[in-house]
């Protein structure tokens, strides 16, 4: 063996024991650095996925339209419909929440994201979306949808971010269940079905199919209080607590945009 | 001289092959993932000398550590070390078997690539096991290691004949099997 590929060798080695003792705050900045080469990439490559998503949708014979365009004017009179209801419903909203004190809690400042693709990662749930620090995001920001919570962002780069979904196992939500006074800690699990387990519950909660279950908001957490979480598909009593299946409220698999939650308004 | 062209080349591989697989669609119905970088890795290792071929195995270990890493209560979850012993560990045996095949042949890469998928979703596994706790091994979990195993053995030629094709002249020189002559 030659005297350079020797300390090559020695060169590799210290280089190698040098990447295993890294700490985490520089892996986290390494990580940073990797999501910011890969950025273009990634951003670029979600735009020709788009277009090329939208070329069969585009390809639509004349009767698929106009079936189409009276499908969405049906729609569209139903949600104007909804939302004359919804804005009475708001105002009262206001007004209990305003008594309460909790206004502050309760409307949030959102930044608006587009889903640039599912992580290839088998163990781990996370997206990533084309916002980064330079739009004001930071770690541990609420992720959520118009149907309920995401997950919360887990890395950050300039202009790209990962978010650990809810179907995760690291992912824990305080969470509660509607009607109830049960209480619970909601993750995902590691059998990747997409569903959650809401573990921590009494042994005798009284749970059914379809109920529907909110962050609890607890303090120091990072989830507000009140969004939507999921809906219970299942309860059963284990040995010293409850467990129930959540089925997520936002559609995981099918995310486009998502809004992350920067602060209180 | 070549040889460093082709490092940089593989080297810039690495970033584009995690953007990719992102962008792929999970096979249905166990969402199960096509994974770029074990194929990457495997045409990478077999098509440079042993000693780059080190150095190559090392910076795929910090990309696929980096890709994957979760920090949990201000620990990394899986710390490079496991990629970095992995990867390294692949590299000196996909070696032998490219000087065992008298250089390096697309049915090797095919074949290492599901080896190696097959294996590093397996022992990412088992070290979340040990790190959380349980060992829930279902069908789905298996099926979720499989899958892209066996996705890997038809994506690997794909690779393997297009980047013989676009750098052909930087390969030529390093581990790719003399043709046969009449004279030989």
């Amino acid at each position: 063996m030659k005297k350079i590929q020797i300390a090559s060798l020695v060169i590799l080695a210290v280089l190698a024991i040098a990447v295993c003792l890294l700490e985490s705050g520089t892996l986290t900045w390494l990580q940073s650095g990797l999501l910011g080469v890969i950025s273009p990439i990634s951003r670029s490559g979600s735009v020709v996925k788009s277009t090329i998503g939208t070329l069969g949708k585009d390809l639509l014979s004349l009767d698929q339209l106009q079936a189409e365009y009276e499908r969405a004017l049906a729609e569209n009179r139903k949600l104007r419909a909804e939302n004359n209801g919804l804005r009475d419903l708001q105002r009262d909203n206001d007004h209990l929440r305003q008594v309460l004190g909790y206004r502050e809690r309760s409307s949030f400042r959102l930044v608006p994201a587009l889903v640039l693709g599912h992580d290839a990662g088998v163990w781990w749930s996370t997206i990533k979306i084309n916002r980064g620090s330079a739009d004001g995001i930071a770690p541990d920001m609420p992720v959520i949808t118009d149907k309920g919570l995401v997950g919360k962002i887990s890395a950050v780069s300039g202009n790209i971010s990962e978010v650990l979904l809810i179907t995760d196992e690291n992912c824990k939500v305080a969470a509660k269940v509607e009607g109830t006074k049960e209480q619970g800690i909601s993750a995902g699990s590691r059998d990747p079905l997409g569903e959650m387990r809401l573990t921590f519950l009494s042994k005798l909660a009284d749970l059914q199919p379809g109920q529907k279950v909110y962050t609890a908001g607890v303090s120091g957490g990072i989830f507000p209080s009140g969004i939507a979480l999921g809906m219970v598909k299942s309860f059963h009593a284990r040995e010293l607590d409850g467990e129930a299946i959540l089925e997520p409220s936002a559609d995981l698999g099918t995310l486009e945009e998502v809004f992350i939650v920067t602060g209180a308004k | 001289m070549r040889q460093g062209i082709l490092f940089i080349i593989l080297l810039l591989l690495l970033p584009i092959a995690v953007a990719v697989q992102d962008l792929l669609p999970a096979i249905p119905p166990f969402q199960a993932r096509i994974l770029l970088l074990p194929v990457v890795f495997c045409f990478g290792v077999m098509a440079l000398p042993l000693v780059p071929s080190l150095f190559f195995a090392l910076a795929t270990a910090l990309v696929q550590g980096l890709v994957l890493l979760q920090i949990q209560s201000g620990q990394a979850e899986l710390g490079l070390t496991v990629h970095v012993v992995f990867f390294l560990a692949w590299a000196i045996v996909l070696q032998m078997a490219s000087e065992a095949t008298h250089g390096m042949r697309w049915e090797v890469h095919a074949l290492g690539s599901a080896v190696v998928t097959l294996t590093l979703l397996g022992i990412e596994f088992l070290v979340l096991c040990v790190r959380r706790g349980g060992f829930p091994l279902e069908m789905t979990v298996l099926l979720r290691i499989m899958i892209p195993s066996l996705a890997s053995v038809l994506i690997a030629p794909l690779l393997y004949f297009t980047l013989r094709k676009m750098v052909p002249v930087f390969i030529e020189e390093t581990h790719l099997p003399k043709k046969p002559t009449f004279s030989s």
